[in-house]
């Protein structure tokens, strides 16, 4: 071809490539810098880059939120739905990891002044005193031009002259993706916080069981951070800004510090500590959670410098004085100008608070028929179930109810001092026949976990042929609830099947068919959990249904999720061993495990089992 | 301002495009306008160096273009004496415009390495104080651009060509954009007269230097800065791996180091091509080398030639040499004593290239070793032939022609610890360990993929080679790709064009979160 020929065939094939890689980097839009992208996934375009896909985020939906809290990663934790609630407004967290008070500044600027804005929220960390304005040159920090200025040609040709395998990830990843967060979406666009609903379905309990799961914890290592001068100065007069610029425009700004993990804190040389803490009371004033009893308990943080949200709401809650939940006493201060320097005494005295100061260790007994015949492992006789009753009352124990533990958990009220608890599975009909009234007699409170489907069956297991140990009635169930001794709770509506009498395919646990669909599944165990809840609370008067045992002791994480979104924060495993209630700390009360005890457990050998459990 | 940034390619195309449009007088004007801005966005005031090494050869050009007339027009009877006073006061020109740049060049380039040397002698002599220690920032490419310059002082000195008048054509030659950071060094009788032509633009040359710069582009992209983070790892911390995989750090520093400076003088050339400008040819195919002093005539010509033509043969010929050749044939004679003077300008020559490199131990001793064996190389020749005489080896057999390369190959190969190593004891460490304790299972159980490059990555660089060595093969042989390329149908033709777009686009633009990196040459 001629040399013209050449130049026109060239210059249209780099077009075409070039056009084409910039079509699909923009209709892809892994990061989340271009607004409305084809394919968009806001999750998985701020977990790239949190920076510009939420402003992106925020461009398309400013209008359902007028509040916003903002910080690095640790501010995270702040629920929404609480903030919301006490501040009467409409949240969106837009935290960025690695944030520095400049990337705040720069982003709180923007919102004020682009959008309706009632509450601002700043997260203050202990590392803003070692970084500032250091923006790396990444895609992942990148933020728009319209936040900070910088020349838009610049900006978007990096993303539009990209790798197209960032775009291709993003399509592979949206067929990889599943209702748990993975590493490539760990947000909820929804709430602009992490999507912690996994770590938050996490069974804790004792402390040792934590440091196995979170070795980081059990061996710290040594360290030292430098507060920089240069940091702190640039932190400080951003804050100020905000602080008049908040002020200015009538905006409600409250500034938080953030719970440090104690080993990390002590990372920090006290006098400078001193020195930034002061400092910024100076600037403006604060409420502080840095450094408490709290610090000092592993179980409130994910890592050394991110707390759980659980955590998150103990702070909510003493801000706005909500006596309803449990939050320690030495937990969070409001810090001005005048009382900075008392506080941070009080600050440098913080120490760990005693183990049973604010956790207790509570067994659980898990029986199930109640007859004279049947297996001795799990089946009792009244005979025997009489003699556990008057060993537990004989040896000083109290059987405690479940809302006995959620207080106890939720709102830090007391327990007896040698609590148990009595629970009974499948909703047998002997359960009301003698198991009751032995527990009036002893008037110890007992929970039933019954099976919706079951309830009233006395002959044949649903409607087949196949005989069934009988279960008790709704008006039996009623007659015991009202007693205010029993309390019925779920062990699933039909989700403890027996698979050889149903057609098809049989839900014998709680768990998701190997293949199914997860929006199916949860579908199915959402519709379940209603059900019996509507059932229950129909036939039982039962006031509030949130606890379930696991069918056959099965669950996972995805079911657990789904349980506590459908409002089952109690739950019980069949494993044997101890249960550590923490104060503040709901998550405590998910898979409580359960001694199974039977005609061959003997009332010495069931004291045995619980003082074991007391350790 | 890299090559490899958009800003480059909207400043080339800026350029053709306003270049085209002017008028032909003004064309050079217009080189000389992008050259400038081309400078001043990558280096600011640093330009200003640009300004005073083409005033001061300017200068000295005119003085020296007057003396040359003085003496060519003196009437025959004065000739003689014009011609003697001339030479003094022309020498004088000439010492005093290398003084102002090589002084400059060495203040900026080499004074702290002095410095540093000096101090502890100062100190030890009790003279106290502290050496000054320069700040200042190496403007791009300045061992270039000055070399270049300083060869048309010379080039005039000698009469080869009167000199230029107007300050900014030779303002143009000395900074002419795709070249000024790093070569090649061109002649003044090369290249000016092109750069002041303003020929029309022509398809044939736009389409050439197009192709021209895309190969640079993928020798510099798909390539080196690939290979550059291989060798950055280990190269970063030699002290944590085993000979081998230090062995293979300076190998892929070997194909870093030429991706990045051939590919960078391919882009030069192309778009240079593109304004219809020939520059001359920077590298003939060196892998092909078949002796040490084959490899200087390959690679990196133009300073080779330069160092020949401005120091070699002035040193030669210069009397004190031609007085030892003298002693040296009447007390040693024989072949021995012909080649000692040649040898100690050839010695001499290796170690100020050594030097041209950087003010560092490393590019002493390397400057060294290449002028040693070379030296060696000349002084055992006689021997040589005798070994090969016996062994009946025939020079022209192939297997011999691989020999002869391979070798070439290893001994540059050795000779790049010095330069990349991060200090000269290092290097001298690396070579031992890499043939004393090689650890070579380091190379295939998974070591290797631990340097930064996944195993895609480390793939594609030797694909890459693969290809350009096969291209240089043909070339070696011969072919001419172009040519070849124009025979073949459209199709091909346009998978010629799309393959290497898409190559370039997927592998090397586009590469990940890869930040390209500047031109290793152009610190030199």
């Amino acid at each position: 071809m001629s040399s013209k020929k050449w130049l026109v065939t060239f210059f249209a094939t780099l077009a075409l490539l070039g056009g084409g890689v910039l079509a699909f980097n923009f209709l892809t839009d892994p990061f989340g810098v271009f607004p409305g992208a084809l394919w968009e996934w806001p999750s998985y375009e701020m977990t790239l880059n949190p920076r510009s896909a939420k402003v992106s985020y925020i461009q398309e939906h400013h209008q359902e939120y007028d509040s916003y809290i903002i910080g690095c990663s640790s501010t995270s934790s702040y629920p929404t739905e609480q903030l919301n609630e006490y501040f009467d407004a409409s949240f969106y967290n837009m935290f960025m990891y690695g944030a520095d008070m400049l990337d705040v500044e720069q982003i709180a600027t923007y919102l004020i002044e682009n959008y309706t804005v009632k509450n601002l929220v700043v997260g203050v960390y202990i590392d803003n005193a070692i970084t500032y304005d250091t923006l790396p040159d990444e895609r992942s920090f990148a933020i728009q031009p319209a936040v900070t200025g910088e020349d838009p040609v610049d900006f978007y040709s990096r993303f539009l002259f990209m790798d197209p395998r960032h775009g291709l990830d993003k399509l592979e990843a949206m067929g990889e993706n599943t209702y748990a967060a993975q590493a490539f979406d760990v947000f909820d666009p929804d709430t602009g916080a992490y999507d912690k609903k996994e770590r938050d379905a996490e069974f804790i309990g004792g402390l040792e069981d934590y440091l196995a799961a979170y070795p980081a914890f059990a061996a710290y290592p040594e360290g030292y951070r430098i507060m920089d001068e240069g940091a702190v100065a640039g932190t400080l007069e951003s804050l100020a800004r905000m602080r008049d610029l908040c002020g200015e425009r009538g905006i409600n700004l409250l500034v938080v510090c953030a719970p440090v993990y104690h080993e990390y804190m002590a990372y920090f040389d006290w006098a400078q500590v001193e020195d930034f803490y002061t400092r910024l009371a100076q600037v403006t004033p604060y409420w502080d959670f840095s450094l408490s009893s709290v610090s000092f308990d592993p179980r409130y943080f994910y890592d050394e410098t991110h707390f759980r949200n659980c955590v998150g709401e103990m702070a909510l809650a003493r801000i706005f004085g909500d006596g309803g939940v449990y939050v320690p006493e030495d937990f969070g201060a409001y810090v001005t100008a005048d009382n900075v320097s008392q506080h941070l005494e009080e600050m440098a005295a913080a120490r760990p608070m005693e183990e049973g100061a604010y956790t207790a260790v509570v067994p659980v007994l898990m029986y199930h028929d109640v007859a004279e015949e049947g297996d001795p492992s799990v089946t009792v006789s009244p005979e025997r179930l009489e003699e556990h009753l008057a060993a537990l009352k004989g040896a000083g124990y109290t059987a405690v109810t479940l809302e006995e533990l959620s207080a106890y958990v939720e709102e830090g009220a007391p327990l007896p001092e040698k609590p148990v608890v009595i629970t009974f599975d499948d909703g047998y009909l002997s359960n009301y026949q003698y198991a009751w009234p032995l527990l009036q007699k002893y008037g110890m409170p007992a929970t039933i976990f019954a099976i919706g489907i079951n309830v009233g069956q006395t002959e044949r297991y649903k409607d087949t042929v196949h005989p069934i140990t009988p279960r008790f009635s709704y008006e039996q169930g009623a007659e015991m609830v009202a007693s205010g001794l029993v309390s019925v709770q779920s062990h699933t509506y039909d989700m403890h099947q027996w698979a050889a009498f149903e057609e098809g395919q049989a839900r014998e646990n709680i768990l998701r068919w190997e293949g199914e669909p997860e929006e199916a599944y949860r579908e199915v165990l959402a519709r379940d959990c209603q059900t019996l809840r509507e059932e229950f609370t129909a036939g039982f008067g039962e006031e509030k249904v949130n606890a379930l045992a696991f069918p056959s002791g099965q669950w996972d994480q995805l079911a657990q999720v789904v349980l506590l979104e459908n409002g089952f924060d109690i739950t019980f495993t069949t494993q044997p061993g101890d249960n550590t209630l923490v104060r503040g700390m709901s998550q405590s009360l998910l898979g409580l495990d359960r001694y199974t005890v039977g005609e061959d457990t003997t009332g010495e050998a069931l004291l045995a089992l619980v003082a074991n459990a007391r350790g | 301002m890299a090559f490899t940034s958009l800003a480059f390619l909207a400043l080339v195309g800026a350029a053709l495009a306003v270049y085209s449009l002017a008028p032909r007088r003004l064309r050079w004007g217009v080189l000389l306008l992008a050259s400038l801005t081309f400078y001043w966005l990558g280096g600011r005031w640093t330009v200003g160096y640009v300004f005073y090494t083409a005033g001061t050869v300017y200068l000295s050009g005119l003085a020296l273009g007057r003396l040359n007339r003085l003496r060519r027009e003196a009437p025959p009877e004065e000739r003689k004496a014009v011609a003697a006073r001339c030479k003094k006061q022309r020498r004088l020109v000439v010492l005093w415009a290398c003084l102002l740049n090589f002084g400059l060049l060495y203040f900026l380039k080499y004074w702290n390495f002095t410095a540093e040397m000096l101090q502890p002698l100062l100190d030890r002599l009790g003279a106290g104080g502290q050496l000054p220690v320069s700040h200042l920032l190496l403007p791009l490419g300045i061992s270039f651009f000055m070399f270049q310059s300083v060869g048309y002082v010379i080039d005039v000195y000698r009469d080869k060509y009167p000199p230029e008048r107007n300050f900014g054509k030779l303002l143009l030659f000395v900074s002419f954009f795709p070249q000024v950071v790093q070569g090649p060094i061109s002649r003044y009788d090369q290249l000016a007269p092109q750069l002041y032509q303003g020929r029309d633009l022509d398809w044939d040359q736009l389409k050439y230097g197009i192709q021209l710069a895309l190969w640079g582009y993928f020798k510099k992209l798909v390539i080196a800065d690939r290979a550059a983070v291989l060798v950055e790892t280990v190269m970063g911390d030699p002290w944590s791996y085993g000979g081998a995989v230090q062995a293979a750090g300076v190998f892929f520093y070997c194909i870093q180091l030429y991706g990045d400076f051939s590919g960078g003088i391919d882009i030069t050339r192309g778009v240079a091509q593109m304004f219809g400008i020939q520059m001359a040819e920077n590298f003939r195919r060196p892998l092909f080398s078949t002796s040490l002093t084959d490899f200087w005539r390959r690679w990196h010509i133009t300073l080779g030639a330069w160092m020949r033509d401005y120091l070699f043969y002035p040193m030669s010929l210069s009397k004190p040499l031609g007085r030892l050749g003298k002693w040296t044939r009447r007390h040693i004679g024989g072949t021995l004593g012909k080649i000692i003077p040649t040898s100690l300008a050839t010695f001499s020559i290796y170690f100020v290239i050594g030097i041209w490199h950087g003010a560092n131990w490393r590019y002493i001793a390397y400057g060294f070793w290449n002028g040693a064996l070379i030296t060696l190389a000349l002084l055992m020749a006689p021997w040589f032939a005798a070994w090969k005489r016996a062994l009946r080896i025939d020079d022209r057999a192939a297997w011999y022609k691989v020999f002869q390369v391979l070798r070439t190959c290893f001994l540059v190969f050795l000779g790049r610890y010095l330069t990349r190593a991060p200090r000269l004891l290092t290097a001298l460490w690396m070579i031992k360990e890499t043939f004393l304790h090689p650890q070579l299972s380091d190379l295939w159980n998974g070591t290797m993929l631990t340097l930064g490059l996944t195993g895609f990555d480390i793939g594609v660089i030797l694909a890459g080679m693969a290809v350009v060595v096969a291209v240089e093969w043909y070339q070696e042989r011969g072919g001419q790709v172009r040519l070849t390329l124009e025979r073949q149908s459209f199709f091909v033709q346009w998978l010629a064009i799309a393959v290497p777009l898409a190559v370039l686009f997927c592998l090397g633009i586009l590469r990940g979160e890869y930040i390209s990196s500047g031109f290793i040459y152009q610190q030199f």
